[in-house]
């Protein structure tokens, strides 16, 4: 049974917690002592939400093997800012510095390799520590919420409308994924049929963004193998596609495009587009697939085996790579429009950077059979009260909403990024591979913080 | 490889707005002495992102794409702030950000400026101030220029480098 999400509701009735699984969602009651047991045992990704619940609203969670503070770095004065009792605009103060214990292996000769946050290029924050003997990493982890705005906690109050531009930038390389699912929960909300003619137009863009995406890590994945000319080619066919974004929705990046009424899109420039991009990729496909020695540091490297991508309930290209058909656009909807699953069953680089490839492929068909999309206006969820979850494909994998509002005004939500599964299980790539390998991996993971951290 | 060739003499150079370099050019011409020692012809950049949706990282990495080449102008992002003499710093300055964004500037050598890039730093993007949030950066920063912009397009952040260029 695959673990979707955990997390809790603060209600005049005291604290509720969530369990969201594939094919049902357990709801349990806290008595007063507020206390839970761990599922972690069952479920390694539950380890992530359960210290984020004693973060978030101080439930005790019992059989924890891990308990540290997650999004509540070494300065941190002890709250829980998601109770209700606690006011969003409170300023806080900086308190002593606690260290925070990593996980290490000891041995003889063993030593750690700390990085971040900040890192050597222009990317995201986010802190990587590693136990090495000499080359070989033996264990990795994971430590991130250096960018934790407090967005679920700043939604609340607001209604959708007025939420749009903050759920529209929470991970900006997503921002179709997390739109397309806001809309959903708006016509939900209103209790009004979404047409098929107004989620293609949010497909269609979505499929864009899963392009430019993908185009970014063809382009990325063996510059980090040290090709830097695939990505001298791949960021210029992103850049196409980015401006295109940009003819399509007036934004680079579509920020806000999945709100507002739209009579269509400029089917003559994604035709075009989808004729131009299709040609150059299966010329880029032959280039690549012909250099041995690039293809000799993809293969074998960073193996997730099945049964781990499946335990670690990973999501998106990460699983798909590792043999887990899993894919949110597996319905009949997107089928009659182009959609197939990718698969591929070796779960290392070579398999990443394999089936974004052939996605791509797979994306720009469904954008030819996707032009007769058109958004009507924002139904009206004024006075819509009840709770609401939604589900969308991104790049980066599924995307799981929840909110609950009250008279149109959100008191609640939650957003489960892709990749807040997916960084649980990176450390599992990493024994067997040299450090220098390191930042091959993860590209070929390449995974969200923005997103991850809220 | 023989295919790879063809197509690189095939597309040429595609680097657009080769008005950039005419500019560059006058201005360089312009800066005062002292600053062209400082810079000794090139502007090393440390970008910092201090709480970013990543879009604005995006479009800086989007710099180094073909048509935009930004490294022709002689500005380069470099890997350690000890190299740096500016800091561009995007993202709305959280709460567990802000104490490794002051490690970063106390280590890049004086003289040094810092650049806030998009909405996020000067709280000008959707995102309100809260409990998790610092910003605006104005407040722990010497901010000596600002690159507006929900994010700003790569062409926005060469003109806004290069109207830096022109002030200091
Ligand atoms: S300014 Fe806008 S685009 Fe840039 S990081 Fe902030 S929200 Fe994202």
């Amino acid at each position: 049974m695959r673990l979707i999400a955990r997390f809790a509701l603060e209600e005049n009735e005291g604290l509720e917690v969530l369990t969201v699984y594939a094919d049902r969602t357990e709801r349990m009651r806290l008595e007063a002592d507020e206390r839970i047991d761990s599922i972690a045992g069952r479920h390694p990704a539950a380890i992530w939400f359960e210290r984020k619940l004693h973060d978030d609203f101080g439930i005790a969670v019992d059989g924890a093997f891990d308990s540290r503070p997650l999004l509540h770095h070494e300065r941190w004065p002890k709250l829980h800012p998601m109770r209700k009792h606690f006011d969003a605009r409170t300023v806080l103060s900086s308190h002593p510095f606690k260290p925070y214990p990593y996980e290490t292996v000891a041995g003889d000769g063993v030593f750690e390799v700390s990085v971040g946050p900040i890192h050597a290029g222009i990317i995201e924050p986010g802190h990587f520590h590693f136990s090495q003997a000499g080359e070989d990493m033996l264990h990795q982890e994971v430590r991130h919420f250096y960018k934790y705005r407090g967005i679920e906690k700043m939604l609340e109050g607001k209604t959708l409308e007025q939420a749009w531009p903050i759920v529209s930038r929470i991970s900006g390389n997503a921002s179709m994924a997390y739109q397309h699912a806001l809309r959903d929960i708006a016509f939900a909300a209103a209790n009004k049929p979404r047409s098929d003619r107004d989620r293609g137009y949010g497909a269609l863009l979505l499929e864009l963004e899963r392009i430019i995406h993908h185009l970014t890590d063809l382009g990325f994945i063996p510059n980090d193998a040290g090709f830097g000319a695939a990505l001298a080619y791949a960021s210029m066919r992103a850049e196409e596609a980015r401006r295109l974004m940009r003819r399509l929705t007036g934004h680079r990046f579509g920020f806000d495009a999945l709100r507002d009424t739209v009579p269509g899109a400029d089917a003559e420039a994604v035709r075009t587009f989808v004729r131009t991009l299709r040609e150059q990729m299966r010329w880029f496909e032959a280039w690549i697939t012909d250099i041995p020695s690039l293809l000799d540091r993809f293969d074998t490297t960073g193996v997730l085996t099945r049964f781990k991508a499946l335990k670690y309930n990973t999501v998106g290209v990460v699983a798909r790579a590792s043999g887990v058909a899993l894919d949110r656009r597996d319905d009949d909807f997107h089928r009659a429009r182009g959609f197939e699953t990718v698969t591929d069953d070796r779960g290392d680089v070579a398999a990443r950077f394999t089936v974004r490839l052939r996605e791509l492929f797979v994306s720009l068909e469904m954008m030819e059979k996707l032009l007769d999309g058109a958004q009507e206006s924002l139904p009206d969820t004024s006075d819509a009260s009840g709770e609401f979850e939604a589900y969308s494909e991104g790049a980066l994998g599924e995307l799981y909403l929840f909110v609950q509002l009250n008279n149109g005004r959100i008191t609640r939500f939650f957003a489960r990024d892709p990749s807040f599964m997916n960084w649980q299980a990176l450390h599992l790539m990493m024994p067997g591979n040299i450090i220098a390998d390191f930042p091959l991996i993860n590209k070929s993971c390449d995974l969200s913080y923005a997103g991850n951290d809220l | 490889m023989i295919q790879f060739w063809e197509k690189r003499l095939q597309t040429g150079i595609v680097t657009e707005h080769k008005e950039y370099d005419e500019r560059m050019k006058a201005l360089r011409r312009e800066l005062k002495d002292a600053v062209k020692k400082k810079f000794a012809g090139s502007l090393a950049i440390r970008m910092v992102d201090s709480g970013s949706c990543n879009a604005c990282e995006a479009e800086c990495n989007a710099l180094s794409n073909p048509y935009y080449d930004l490294e022709r102008l002689g500005i380069a992002f470099v890997a350690s702030p000890r190299h740096a003499d500016v800091m561009l710093l995007s993202g709305v300055l959280t709460f567990n950000m802000l104490p490794h964004v002051l490690d970063a500037y106390a280590q890049i050598p004086a003289p040094k400026w810092v650049i806030t890039l998009g909405d996020c730093p000067v709280m000008q993007a959707p995102f309100e101030k809260g409990f998790a949030i610092e910003g605006p950066a104005g407040e722990h920063l010497p901010i000596a220029h600002h690159i507006p912009g929900c994010p700003p397009s790569p062409d926005a952040i060469i003109e806004g480098l290069l109207t830096f260029l022109g002030k200091i």
